[in-house]
């Protein structure tokens, strides 16, 4: 008991010291006055607004406008790509300045400190070629893909969304959402989705790179404007930048760097009506209490953690015995087998985890050209993590196995034991004792790497997490997810470990 | 009756050839002490005999069965089931013992009666018993390996190898690796051994046990037999150069 008692404490004085060391990072304020550089952060996958070019540059319409702007206030612009779940973290840390990156003003009035509207956008709806969808009425009983936390997300989902497009929504079989339109599109061609949603400049950019294997439907999902989000009550920032993009309008530079991207037709910067999100206060007041935000959280995040909970179970339950199949295999006294055994594992362990999901999901379709399910998601992730851990789960029984004396093997042999006897009766329950330690580390390791499922579009618990951080506006839901992982893994190496000292019983 | 019959028994490692002809019977009832220097082939001889290593050359019977044959001056083994049923005519009893460390004195011994030979299990335990009795070791049943003295471990590895039933025992140096005052112990359960007859292949560095339990001494040197006989004969009147020079440096 006293001994449970050390764990606990030492469990909840690690939990608290995460804790401060995440609410101190929210609560800096930094001055802005004597400003050199302008750091605007946006999602390098979205052209034409801001993308990486064939040479590797970051360019992009809003990209010129920030630097048109910074070269009036003589400032030195600095183009930071983010990661876009990640957005409200960067603005709030001060990490990135802004975020200027088509970004929709429609839903999250409330979360930023805005520019005046100066792109107006729809939401578009892109399928393949061949495809029978002619109007959105044809969506239903289809599979629909979006962007993790876009605007199409938040027209079909968010709170302002339209009757029509929640019924809309409901009558999808299944709707996705993926972390960046190249996903999407190998989606789409693949055939595990039916349908993209996307903003319209960048379904036309896209349309016109990509040829004819996809069209854009003409009935559109909803229409929305794009501003520049600034830090909630940052609004000295905001002016410098307005002041500089109205007298870029009135000079016509505004409208010249448009036509240069082709958004001539979209740009509504001075019409009116889109100042509203720009001319609201800053009301510090709709705070919830911590506790209640907590729960609403974990509620939120219930379903995560058991998809995690999944992937960690079934990974163990698989990787283990063919991890064990794949060291015999290795240790077989035919060469073709071991260079076959050799090659798997240094190709499992040489390359990243994450490539190897990609390859089991969308493999079958670009070697065999079989459409892929969206059902398969879920067991492409664990044949990808099972393959991947069986062979460093081979390669520590393996050295398990050699580590035992030979005189064990000689001892079994002279008492008439089998091979099978003897590996099952004496080598294995040795093995399981000198492997322990090492399987530990690999378990632990896989409790965190489940995280790695969200290149596959498997909402486990981190990409959920995520996505209510988005959503929210706060890192909240993040720090609970390390608690989560924390707890998760003490408790890991709480089994582990009396595992261990079960085992300890002999020499 | 004839236990074991070897015959021009030819070993080599690569280039170096460490059993050169050796031929050696061994009757039932007969105890065989095998002395001989460091790196003269007694242990190799010993893994022949008991299979642990493949000869090149000569052949093998076990109570009077083929498990070696001598094909043109190649050794050819007999299939597996019968080698399976010929190694359980023998146990062998290693020099640093060799006991499965996860499993209890009474599983050491009982398991491989069990489930190698299939008999009863109330019955091999019972025997195990007296067994553990007869090696000085009654009551340690349920101790673990590591919980022993290295001569308790030997004498447990012996009862292990009585357990079979087997026709005769080898034993590689059983108290090389124990300390000189533990070896007693061990070498009285071997003394008691041969009293009840049992045949015994003994390799060993104790030239005073040797003298006192072996009905035949076998010397070996250099990969072949130099000298054997009755221990009185070879351990006091060596006739050979080499046994003689090899007595005294013991002595």
């Amino acid at each position: 008991m006293k001994k449970h008692m050390k764990k606990i404490i030492l469990l909840l004085a690690a939990i608290s010291m995460l804790a401060g060391l995440l609410i101190g990072c929210g609560n800096q304020k930094q001055a802005t006055s004597d400003r050199k550089t302008f750091i605007v952060g946006f999602d390098a996958e979205f052209p034409p607004y801001g993308y990486k070019d064939d040479d590797g540059e970051y360019i992009g319409f809003d990209l010129d406008l920030a630097e048109e702007v910074c070269n009036r206030n003589g400032w030195t612009l600095k183009k930071q790509p983010i990661d876009w779940d990640s957005k409200d973290m960067e603005l709030k840390t001060g990490a990135i300045d802004c975020i200027w990156n088509g970004f929709t003003i429609n839903g999250r009035e409330s979360g930023y400190t805005w520019s005046k509207a100066y792109i107006d956008n729809s939401q578009v709806v892109i399928v393949r070629s061949d495809s029978d969808i002619k109007k959105l009425s044809d969506l239903k009983d289809k599979v629909m893909v979006v962007q993790a936390d876009s605007s199409a997300l938040a027209a079909f989902t968010g709170g302002d969304a339209t009757d029509e497009n929640k019924d809309l929504y409901n009558s999808f079989k299944d709707f996705q959402q993926v972390s960046d339109y190249n996903s999407a599109f190998m989606n789409l061609e693949a055939g595990s989705v039916d349908a993209i949603c996307m903003d319209y400049g960048v379904a036309k950019f896209q349309v016109e790179q990509r040829g004819d294997d996809f069209v854009m439907l003409d009935e559109r999902v909803s229409s929305e404007q794009y501003g520049i989000g600034f830090k909630l009550g940052n609004t000295e920032l905001r002016d410098q930048v307005q002041d500089a993009l109205d007298k870029m309008e009135e000079d016509g530079t505004f409208a010249k760097i448009a036509k240069e991207w082709g958004l001539e037709d979209s740009i509504c910067l001075g019409e009116k009506g889109t100042d509203s999100a720009y001319l609201q206060d800053y009301d510090e007041s709709a705070h919830q209490s911590m506790i209640t935000k907590v729960a609403e959280i974990i509620q939120q995040l219930s379903k995560g953690m058991l998809a995690s909970l999944a992937i960690f179970v079934l990974t163990l339950i698989f990787s283990l015995p063919l991890g064990l199949l794949i060291c015999t295999i290795r240790r077989s006294k035919f060469k073709l087998l071991e260079i076959i055994a050799k090659i798997y594992i240094s190709i499992m362990r040489g390359t990243p985890l994450m490539l190897q999901l990609l390859v089991v999901f969308f493999g079958p379709y670009y070697v065999f050209h079989v459409s892929v399910s969206a059902g398969f998601r879920f067991y492409a992730v664990i044949i990808g993590f099972s393959m991947n851990y069986a062979a460093y789960f081979a390669e520590i029984f393996r050295a398990g196995i050699e580590g035992i004396p030979k005189g064990q093997y000689e001892a079994a042999d002279v008492l008439g034991y089998t091979r099978t006897q003897t590996f099952w009766k004496i080598i294995f329950p040795q093995m399981v004792k000198h492997v322990l330690p090492p399987v530990t580390n690999e378990i632990i390791t896989l409790v965190k790497d489940t995280s790695l499922a969200f290149a596959l579009a498997y909402t486990e618990m981190f990409t959920l997490a995520k996505q209510v951080a988005a959503a929210q506006a706060s890192i909240m839901p993040l720090f609970v997810a390390g608690i989560f992982y924390y707890v998760f893994n003490f408790i890991v190496a709480f089994i582990m470990g009396s595992l261990e000292k079960k085992l300890a019983y002999y020499e | 009756m004839k236990l074991l019959e070897i015959s021009h028994l030819k070993k080599s490692f690569g280039d170096l050839e460490v059993l050169r002809d050796i031929s050696m019977d061994v009757s039932e009832g007969e105890v065989v002490a095998i002395l001989g220097p460091s790196g003269s082939g007694k242990s190799t001889f010993l893994r022949c005999a008991t299979m642990l290593e493949t000869m090149d050359a000569g052949s093998m019977k076990y109570v009077g069965e083929s498990a070696v044959t001598d094909t043109n001056g190649k050794a050819v083994y007999a299939d597996k089931g019968t080698l399976h049923k010929l190694k359980n005519t023998f146990g062998l009893v290693f020099q640093n013992f060799n006991l499965f460390p996860h499993y209890n004195v009474m599983k050491n011994i009982t398991d491989a009666p069990i489930s190698v030979q299939k008999r009863n299990k109330s019955e091999v335990e019972a025997e195990a018993k007296e067994l553990l009795a007869k090696v000085g070791l009654e009551g340690k049943e349920d101790y673990y390996p590591c919980q022993l003295s290295g001569g308790q471990q030997q004498r447990v590895a012996i009862a292990r190898a009585l357990a079979m039933n087997p026709k005769m025992i080898f034993f590689d140096e059983p108290t090389s690796a124990l300390d000189p005052e533990i070896t007693a112990g061990v070498l009285k359960v071997l003394r008691q051994l041969a009293e009840e007859k049992m045949t015994m292949i003994i390799v060993t560095h104790e030239i005073n046990f040797a003298r006192k339990v072996a009905d035949r001494v076998v010397f070996m040197d250099e990969g072949v037999i130099v000298e054997q006989g009755r221990p009185e004969d070879v351990i006091d009147h060596p006739k050979n150069e080499r046994t003689k020079a090899f007595l005294q440096k013991m002595a």
